[in-house]
C-alpha cells in the first residue's frame, strides 16, 4: 500500500520522540499499577501498525494510543500482567469500530464509549466489549441510513449525532 | 557492470532529456518526477524531499478533513485526499509551457507554495465554468432530447454545487450522458468539465446557426432513419447537423440549411459511391471551407469544425463502400403519407387519485371479462394504460384476455415499446423477434410476448403492418 508506506517512512522519524510520550504516561498510570517498558512500547506499536495495515487506515498521530492509555488505565479490571495485551487489543476494537461507524464518530467520543461499555455492560471483558459494539455500530449506521434518506444531498460529514 | 559504464549509462539518460509523450496530463506531477528523476534532473534524494512535502500537505488535510475530531481515516479516504492535493499540484506545474521549467519550480519553490497555487487555478477554473455554465443556459437550444436537456438542466448544477476543490479537486462526480463531438476524457474534475462546457458550447452556437424548424425535423428524420426514439438516444445533435450543412453544400444546397431532399441524396450517393477515400476528403473539406466562408464561424468554432472532419471522412468513407450512405446522410422522410397519426396527449391522463380508484376497481372484479370490460371502457390515454400495466393489477390469463381483447392497432403500439432495443439495433421482422425470446423485465411484458407467440401468422402480419406505419416521434413512454 503506497500510502501507509508514505506515511510509515514519516513516522520513523517521529519514533523516537512517540517512545519519550508514550513513556512519560507511566508517570500518570503509576498511580494504578500499569508501567509499560520501552521494549512494551516498541511491541504495542508494532502491533499498532498491523491492526491499522490490516484494517485499511491510515494514522496521523499517537492522540488515540495515548488517551488509550490514560482513558482505560484507571479501570479496576486491567491489571499489569494483562496491560500490554489488553491495549493491543483496544487498539484493534478501536480502529474496527471507527471503519464500523463509517469514521462518523469523533476519536474521543468513540473511546468515552468504549470505556463505559467495559466498565459497565462488560465488567472488563474484552470479547463481550466486541460483540457489544458490533451492536452500537449496526444501530449507528442504520441510524445514518434514516437519516441520510431524510436529508439527502446534505451529508454534513461530522455533524451527526446519535 | 564497472563503474565506467555505468556513468556512460547516466550520461546518457541526461542527454535524453524530459520526453514529453511520457507526461500524463491527468497524473502530471507524478510523472514529471519520474521522467525528472530517469532524466537526471531530479535525484533520489529530491524526490523523497518533493514526496515528504507532499505527505505533510496530506496530514494537515486530514486534519482538516476531519475538523479534529479524528486523527485517522480510511486509506481510501487518505488516497483520494491524496489525488486532490496532486490535482492541484498538476494544475500549477502544468501551466508551465516546458517541463523543465516545471522541474526547476518543483526543485526550487516550496512544494506548499506549488499546492496553494494549483487551489487558486482550480478555484478560478471553478468560477469561470460557472460563467459558462450560464452563457449555455442562456442559449441552449430547443430540442427534445432528455441527454442534452437533463444534462444541462440536471446534471451540470449538481456538479457545480457539489464541487469541492480542496478535498475533491480530482473527481467528477457528475452523470454526464450527453456525448460531445470531440471530448478529452483524460481530463479530470473541474478541468474536464470546463473543456466540456467550452465544447458544449461551441456546438450550440453552431446548431443555433440554423433553422429551429430544420433543425427539429432533421432530428425526427433521423430518429426515423434509426429507427429508434431519438428523445431517449445518446447522440450529438452537433454532428448531425453539421454533417448535414457539409451534405447541402455538396448537393446544391444553401450553408445554412440542413435539409436534405431525396434528389440531393441521390447526388450525394452517387458522387460518393465513385470517388476514393483522398477525393472524398478533398470534396468534404472543400465544403467545409464554403461552410465556414458562409456562416458567421470565429476562429475557435473554425477549428472545432476541422477536429471533426477526419471523422465524417472516414463515415461516408465507409458508408459509401457498404452502401449504407443513409445512415450518415440524413435524408428528409415525408412522415405524413404513410404514419398513422396517434395522439398521445399527456392532458388525456387521469389524476393519480383517479388512476388509484380505476386499479383498485379492477382488483376488486372477480371475473376476468369484467376486468377487461372495465379497462376497455375506462381507460383512454397511453400513459394511464402503462401505468396500469406496470401496477401490476392483473395476473396470469387476465392479461392474455385483455391482449386478445385489443385491436391490431393497439397491440402494434404495446409491440413499439416492448420490442424497442430489438426495432432499434436490428431489422427484425416481428416474427423473428418473438423466436428470440429475450427475456423482459415487468411480467406484462412477458405475458405480452406469450400471447404474441400464440397468434396466428396472419394476425402477427397485421400488427407488423401498423407497426410499421406508428412512428415513434408521436410516443413517449414515460
Amino acid at each position: 500500500m503506497y500510502i501507509s508506506r508514505l506515511f510509515n517512512s514519516l513516522n520513523v522519524s517521529m519514533q523516537a520522540q512517540y517512545m519519550t510520550e508514550l513513556l512519560e504516561l507511566n508517570e500518570k498510570t503509576k498511580e494504578y499499577g500499569l508501567v509499560l517498558t520501552p521494549r512494551d512500547v516498541e511491541l504495542m506499536m508494532a502491533a499498532r501498525n498491523e491492526v491499522l495495515h490490516s484494517y485499511g487506515r491510515v494514522e496521523l498521530s499517537i492522540e488515540v494510543t495515548k488517551a488509550l492509555i490514560e482513558v482505560f488505565s484507571a479501570s479496576s479490571f486491567i491489571q499489569q500482567e494483562n496491560y500490554v495485551d489488553t491495549l493491543n487489543e483496544l487498539h484493534e476494537i478501536f480502529y474496527d469500530l471507527k471503519n464500523e461507524t463509517e469514521d462518523r464518530i469523533s476519536d474521543m467520543k468513540l473511546l468515552h464509549r468504549m470505556k463505559d461499555m467495559f466498565e459497565e455492560d462488560c465488567e472488563g471483558s474484552l470479547g463481550l466489549l466486541k460483540s457489544r459494539l458490533e451492536e452500537y455500530a449496526e444501530e449507528f449506521r442504520r441510524e445514518l441510513q434514516k437519516n441520510e434518506s431524510l436529508f439527502e444531498g446534505e451529508n454534513d460529514y461530522w455533524d451527526l449525532k446519535i | 557492470m564497472g563503474s565506467e559504464n555505468l556513468n556512460k549509462r547516466r550520461e546518457l539518460t541526461v542527454q535524453g532529456g524530459i520526453r514529453k509523450s511520457r507526461l500524463q496530463r491527468n497524473q502530471y506531477t507524478i510523472s514529471l518526477m519520474n521522467e525528472g528523476l530517469r532524466a537526471g534532473l531530479l535525484t533520489s534524494r529530491e524526490m523523497m524531499r518533493i514526496q515528504n512535502a507532499f505527505m505533510q500537505i496530506l496530514q494537515e488535510l486530514i486534519k482538516k478533513y476531519t475538523r479534529g475530531e479524528s486523527t485517522s481515516v480510511t486509506t481510501e479516504t487518505a488516497e483520494s485526499l491524496l489525488t486532490s492535493i496532486m490535482y492541484a499540484a498538476d494544475a500549477h506545474l502544468f501551466s508551465f509551457e516546458e517541463p523543465e521549467k516545471a522541474i526547476v519550480y518543483l526543485k526550487t519553490v516550496d512544494v506548499r507554495q506549488i499546492y496553494e497555487r494549483g487551489v487558486e487555478k482550480v478555484s478560478q477554473c471553478l468560477e469561470e465554468t460557472k460563467q459558462l455554465y450560464k452563457q449555455i443556459t442562456a442559449n441552449k437550444l430547443e430540442v427534445p432530447v432528455d441527454a442534452y436537456n437533463m444534462t444541462i438542466d440536471e446534471s451540470l448544477p449538481v456538479f457545480l454545487r457539489k464541487y469541492g476543490i480542496i478535498f475533491d479537486a480530482h473527481n467528477t462526480m457528475a452523470s454526464i450522458d450527453y456525448p460531445l463531438a470531440v471530448d478529452d476524457m483524460r481530463l479530470q474534475g473541474v478541468f474536464y468539465m470546463k473543456q466540456y462546457l467550452e465544447q458544449l458550447k461551441l456546438e450550440t452556437e453552431f446548431c443555433a446557426m440554423f433553422d429551429q424548424r430544420e433543425l427539429l425535423d432533421l432530428l425526427a428524420h433521423y430518429g426515423r432513419e434509426c429507427r429508434f426514439n431519438y428523445r431517449i438516444e445518446l447522440f450529438n445533435i452537433y454532428e448531425l447537423v453539421l454533417n448535414n450543412a457539409i451534405f447541402s453544400v455538396l448537393s446544391g444546397g444553401d450553408a445554412d440549411q440542413i435539409r436534405i431532399s431525396e434528389s440531393q441524396y441521390q447526388r450525394l450517393e452517387q458522387q460518393f459511391m465513385s470517388l476514393t477515400e483522398p477525393q472524398i476528403r478533398s470534396v468534404i473539406s472543400g465544403a467545409m471551407g464554403k461552410l465556414q466562408q458562409e456562416l458567421p464561424i470565429h476562429t475557435r468554432l473554425k477549428e472545432y469544425m476541422d477536429g471533426c472532419m477526419e471523422d465524417l471522412v472516414q463515415r461516408v468513407t465507409n458508408a459509401a463502400k457498404h452502401g449504407s450512405l443513409r445512415a450518415v446522410i440524413i435524408t428528409e422522410r415525408e412522415a405524413g403519407v404513410k404514419s398513422i397519426v396517434l395522439f398521445f396527449n399527456e392532458e388525456d391522463r387521469m389524476s393519480d387519485v383517479e388512476l388509484r380508484r380505476r386499479l383498485d376497481e379492477i382488483m376488486a372484479c372477480e371475473r376476468k371479462e369484467d376486468k377487461v370490460k372495465l379497462i376497455l371502457t375506462s381507460f383512454h390515454s397511453f400513459h394511464d394504460f402503462l401505468d396500469m400495466l406496470e401496477s401490476e393489477c392483473l395476473f396470469g390469463d387476465e392479461y392474455t384476455a385483455l391482449f386478445h381483447a385489443f385491436g391490431d392497432m393497439e397491440l402494434a403500439i404495446l409491440a413499439k415499446t416492448v420490442f424497442y432495443e430489438e426495432l432499434r439495433s436490428e431489422s427484425l421482422d416481428l416474427p423473428s423477434i418473438l423466436l428470440l425470446e429475450n427475456e423482459y423485465k415487468m411480467d406484462w411484458q412477458m405475458q405480452f410476448v406469450r400471447c404474441l407467440q400464440s397468434m396466428s401468422r396472419e394476425r402477427l402480419q397485421g400488427v407488423e403492418k401498423y407497426m410499421d406505419e406508428i412512428d415513434y416521434e408521436q410516443m413517449k413512454f414515460y
